[in-house]
């Protein structure tokens, strides 16, 4: 007995299937004139509370949901369902949230027709970078209480983002943090980053991001509208 | 710590293309990592090497070849391997193209079985 070997020569990127499988949920959407976002930061960053000022801003003209990702627990769900129709993904100790996650939740939701479709991704600047939920937008947020430092220490999270949003304005007196220096360091790894800056209990900077949001609804999805 | 779930999906690949081409064994699986792949390879290789055992392709070593970033500026076309994780062109401080770096690939599956000696010279 001998053994024959041959290679086989593939070159295909391992995550082509997946790709092409969110580049198709999203025309789905785009055609239904939603606008998928996908928001993004550390945990405890101010992502639901966002959410919380976003709804009741746009909610009156929009309709709108939201689908929450975590680890455990509908904790955030319970807190958003009161203003948007919102439907909570427990990974059960995933990191991220994966696109079938998201179909799930969109079905929990009846499928219902949306103009703007928030994804509330897992607590996380690592992971979740990775995998396309078939969003036409990628918000990751830095909170004031975290440090200007962080852009440079999560790249491939800034580099495959569109918007950054600093939060926790309010807390900017109290904290060692540069709106500026936070910027530029985002800037270094994705020129073309827009950067805007909410205190969203207090409400500040709430009608500038959501005057982006229907400005990005209209321009990504102009050939659908 | 999303690598286990890359190797799973890349070893469902790898048992297709044994299938497909009919083969008893998986010698090698040969992939490519770019430092904006998300993929961090010593994590990927603990990943592989715990979940091979109980897979089709169990006898399989994994080669890892790691590769630099590299991207062009979208201003003024100058090619630059990006260090540090800054996406700036050095010469116009435009943003930049990558072009390398931000892959995980499948690059070749090598195959093997046995054969009778008479069967391997004919």
């Amino acid at each position: 007995m001998t053994v024959e070997t041959r290679t086989i020569t593939v070159r295909r990127d391992v995550a082509a299937e997946s790709q092409a499988d969110a580049a198709s949920e999203r025309e789905r959407l785009s055609r239904r004139g939603t606008l998928v976002v996908n928001l993004l930061s550390s945990p405890g960053a101010g992502k639901t509370t966002l959410l919380e000022a976003t709804a009741r801003s746009l909610g009156d003209r929009y309709s709108m949901a939201v689908l929450v990702g975590d680890l455990e627990t509908d904790r955030d769900a319970r807190r958003l369902s009161p203003l948007v129709p919102t439907a909570q993904l427990t990974t059960g100790g995933a990191c991220h949230l994966e696109l079938p996650l998201v179909r799930r939740g969109l079905a929990a939701l009846g499928d219902p027709q949306l103009d703007f479709l928030f994804i509330e991704n897992v607590g996380n600047l690592v992971c979740p970078a990775s995998h396309d939920l078939a969003e036409h937008l990628r918000v990751v947020l830095v909170s004031t209480t975290e440090g200007d430092d962080k852009p440079g220490k999560y790249p491939k999270m800034f580099r495959t983002s569109q918007a950054m949003l600093v939060t926790k304005l309010d807390l900017l007196p109290h904290v060692p943090f540069s709106v500026a220096a936070v910027r530029e360091d985002a800037r270094q790894i994705q020129p073309d980053l827009d950067v805007m800056e909410v205190g969203a209990l207090g409400g500040a900077g709430i009608d500038t991001w959501c005057n982006y949001l229907e400005q990005e609804r209209a321009c990504r999805l102009a050939s659908y509208l | 710590m999303h690598e286990r779930s890359l190797v799973r999906e890349l070893l469902r690949q790898v048992d297709a293309i044994r299938l497909q081409h009919e083969a008893e064994r998986v010698s090698e699986v040969r992939v490519r990592v770019g430092p904006l792949s998300g993929v961090e390879p010593l994590l990927l290789a603990s990943a592989f090497e715990e979940l091979v055992a109980d897979s089709r392709a169990a006898s399989a070593s994994l080669v890892i070849d790691e590769v630099p970033l590299l991207a062009v500026c979208k201003l003024c076309d100058r090619q630059m391997e990006v260090t540090d994780f800054v996406f700036r062109c050095r010469s116009c401080d435009g943003n930049v193209h990558v072009t390398q770096g931000d892959e995980f690939e499948l690059i070749s599956v090598s195959l093997s079985e046995s054969v009778l000696a008479e069967e391997a010279v004919s």
